[in-house]
């Protein structure tokens, strides 16, 4: 198995390769180049953070130039789009933003110390969620993945959604991720009916029964959750296989409903953590450069074609890591 | 139209005898004291509000004294009370003021009380007609209600999406949802999830957006105007006292409105659980933004100015600690010790942290406060649980209080009472004992 902690961090003379010789201003994505002068890049020279910040490219041209002049130790953008970028003055937009980071995806199966095909698979997975419900329920269209070198970055640049403030962000964040537990009981005329999120194929309760689902059926014996003890996480991994099938109610009676509850509360307030929640809140945030280079791992920052198909051991390792 | 029949504006002053018979004559009405009676334009404004504050802080509520504001005679006096409340909140207080979140949370109030004093099918009827005026068309972007997710007003997760739009039809949630359902009747479901529930939260959340809207554009144009009329300025101020007296009566309620809570020495017992989390030490990872961004705003404002929230007045450090003897003497070590605590200690490999920690207690960029620095950057006042959730998320594990709070500081409000009642109780026990 391939552990990206055993890939170093990339020589400075390993950087100049990437950039003069594999490095191509084709791979920085569509959406960036057309925007170009209205963002913020920064870049981390020296591998201690990006402080050369507030810089701006009128054309690809001379963004290709720096690159290729100054192979930096990595290369970033902002998501935010500004009239004067170059004093991050008058913002006008920014895409809504996800980070989903491998290694502190909440639950993992993996017992590895910084991020392995396992949780970056997981966090793949999550990234899939996360869009089947971004279309699906919020109806946006724009939506560009990019593999970040160690997780996933999801942006969206529907307008409707560009101009949103923080608070929006926040609540879509939390829909997304199923971090509120759904209504179960619902007054009618003279009665109160019961209906478990589980039993509700549409809209919120569906997106929070599917993230429960992932939770449980990667959970393991050393997990933690709110409320929950040893003993009735035991149970939980006793009748998972209920879940897998999709039988929530004899799952719920095994378990019993109060201590089900405790089971949805703790996963519920878990789910905060499948995303960088700051990231997608923040609306000045700068973002790696698509295309450039993670050189703490040896990894290219990429844009996903293809979530479904795409491994990042085969589409973003720079070819100077087969050449070491 | 209403507004226009009125005619002169000192008209609200004036004893208005048709309101009067209204009120009278309103079915439950009290009318043993005239001062349950409003006499004129002004005073039914007046009323609206005490009816909300009242019913939200005074265990004694009495819905009697009130019962002419569900009346459908007083409409159009109902009406112009409004607008008046709408102008005088917008010209003295504009949008962000604890007067106008009043005002918006009790036009909410009201609709959904007299909503409730409807047959279902009239209630239906007029919930659809309202949404009809009030929606341009069948299908709702959710983005439609931005500023209604955005002030919290509706949240996603309570709407039905799908595709990015809201579903409130019952015909259109059949034909999406019908086929997916098993083992219930959709019918029912709709109902349930749906039905009249949603419509009628989506419509009172919408004019309470409404009335938002019109108090900030009337607090807009005032700006610009010369000289706002006296009688709203009046109206204004005794709006204000209707909303403290209510809160020096009755104690600080649910809502919160009052400026009673007094700055003392702090009590740990009553600290929320994400603040006991932090004073414990954090593990690398969230120790910056649990300290500098959390802890530290938390602690000064505990100790120091408590009613920021229900006042909602900036103040600097040194307008209730004028020496700084109390952030040096209780704040800074009680945060220093936390910061100590954490793996590894904050401020030993992050000694530039302190810069940032004075920065937030509004010293600016120094080592130490000095008073001569303060004002160079802003008091920070303490994270909203909502906020508490995006950064720290780890520190969220709720309790039974937390459910009645939004913040951590109103957490600590509230405890404080419990938390003394009992140690009185404790220390009464122990005299029984002794004696």
């Amino acid at each position: 198995m391939v552990k990206i902690e055993y890939l170093t961090p990339a020589s400075p003379e390993e950087r100049k390769r990437y950039y003069r010789e594999e490095w191509n201003i084709k791979q920085v994505p569509e959406y960036i180049i057309q925007s170009i002068q209205e963002r913020e890049f920064g870049f981390d020279h020296v591998g201690r953070g990006p402080n050369d910040r507030y810089k701006v490219f009128r054309t690809p041209d001379l963004l290709k130039r720096f690159l290729k002049v100054r192979t930096p130790f990595a290369a970033y953008c902002s998501v935010a789009f500004y009239d004067k970028p170059r004093r991050r003055d008058r913002w006008t937009k920014a895409e809504l933003v996800f980070d989903v980071d491998a290694k502190d995806i909440p639950v993992r199966t993996c017992e590895c110390e910084g991020v392995c095909e396992i949780c970056l698979n997981e966090a793949r997975e999550i990234v899939l969620g996360i869009i089947d419900t971004l279309k699906g329920d919020l109806g946006l269209q724009n939506i560009h993945v990019v593999y970040s070198g160690r997780g996933y970055h999801i942006r969206v640049l529907d307008n409707d959604v560009m101009s949103v403030n923080t608070d929006v962000r926040s609540q879509i964040v939390k829909y997304l991720v199923g971090a509120d537990v759904p209504e179960n009981e619902y007054s009618l005329d003279f009665e109160k009916v019961s209906y478990e999120h589980f039993v509700i194929p549409f809209g919120y309760p569906n997106v929070f029964t599917k993230r429960v689902k992932y939770a449980i059926l990667h959970l393991n014996e050393n997990s933690e959750l709110d409320e929950v003890n040893k003993k009735l996480l035991k149970d939980v991994l006793k009748h998972r296989q209920l879940i897998e099938l999709d039988n929530w109610g004899m799952f719920k009676n095994k378990i019993g409903p109060q201590r089900y509850r405790k089971v949805i509360k703790g996963i519920a307030s878990m789910n905060m953590s499948l995303v960088d929640a700051k990231v997608s809140i923040d609306l000045k945030r700068i973002l790696r450069l698509p295309s450039s280079l993670h050189s703490m791992v040896s990894m290219k920052c990429t844009e996903v074609k293809n979530i479904e198909t795409f491994d990042p051991f085969d589409d973003a390792v720079p070819k100077f890591v087969y050449e070491r | 139209m209403i507004v226009r029949e009125l005619g002169e504006f000192d008209g609200v002053l004036s004893e208005n005898d048709d309101l009067m018979s209204i009120v009278t004559e309103s079915r439950s009405q009290e009318i043993s004291d005239d001062s349950f009676i409003p006499r004129s334009y002004f005073d039914l404004a007046l009323k609206r509000i005490e009816w909300y504050a009242k019913k939200k802080n005074d265990r004694n509520f009495d819905h009697k004294q009130y019962d002419f504001l569900f009346n459908p005679d007083i409409n159009k006096f109902d009406v112009i009370a409004f607008f008046l409340l709408c102008q005088a909140i917008g010209v003295k207080y504009g949008p962000n003021s604890r007067e106008s979140r009043v005002l918006v949370e009790s036009q909410g109030k009201l609709i959904e009380n007299r909503l409730g004093k409807l047959s279902k099918i009239e209630r239906n009827v007029l919930v659809t007609n309202i949404l009809n005026s009030l929606l341009s068309s069948a299908h709702i972007k959710w983005t439609f209600f931005e500023d209604l997710i955005s002030s919290k007003k509706l949240k996603l997760h309570e709407l039905i999406l799908d595709s990015g739009e809201i579903i409130l039809d019952k015909d259109d949630f059949l034909e999406r949802f019908s086929h997916k359902i098993q083992g219930r009747k959709p019918e029912k479901m709709y109902e349930a999830l749906i039905g009249d529930r949603i419509k009628e939260l989506v419509m009172i959340k919408m004019v309470m957006q409404n009335t938002e809207n019109y108090i900030r554009q009337v607090g807009e144009r005032s700006n610009r105007e010369i000289e706002p009329n006296p009688i709203l300025l009046e109206l204004a101020d005794k709006i204000s006292e209707v909303l403290l007296a209510s809160v020096q009566t009755f104690g600080q309620g649910s809502g919160g409105y009052g400026g009673s809570v007094k700055a003392s020495a702090l009590n740990p017992k009553a600290f929320p659980p994400c603040v006991k989390k932090v004073m414990e030490g954090m593990k690398s990872g969230g120790r910056n933004d649990a300290i500098i961004m959390f802890l530290t705003p938390f602690i000064s404002y505990a100790r120091l100015y408590p009613a920021v929230f229900s006042e909602n007045i900036t103040k600097q450090i040194s307008d209730v600690d004028p020496t700084l003897s109390i952030i040096q003497n209780e704040i800074l070590p009680l945060i220093f010790g936390a910061a100590e605590r954490c793996s590894p200690p904050l401020f030993e490999d992050q000694p530039q942290d302190k810069v940032n920690l004075n920065a937030k207690l509004g010293f600016g960029m120094h080592q130490n406060p000095e008073l001569k620095n303060e004002g160079e950057t802003t008091w920070y006042t303490p994270m909203s649980c909502e906020k508490v959730k995006i950064h720290l998320p780890s520190l969220c594990k709720p309790d039974e209080t937390c459910k009645k709070i939004g913040n951590p500081l109103s957490y600590y409000n509230r405890k404080i009472w419990v938390v003394k009642k009992e140690s009185k109780a404790e220390s009464a026990v122990e005299e029984d004992i002794k004696d």
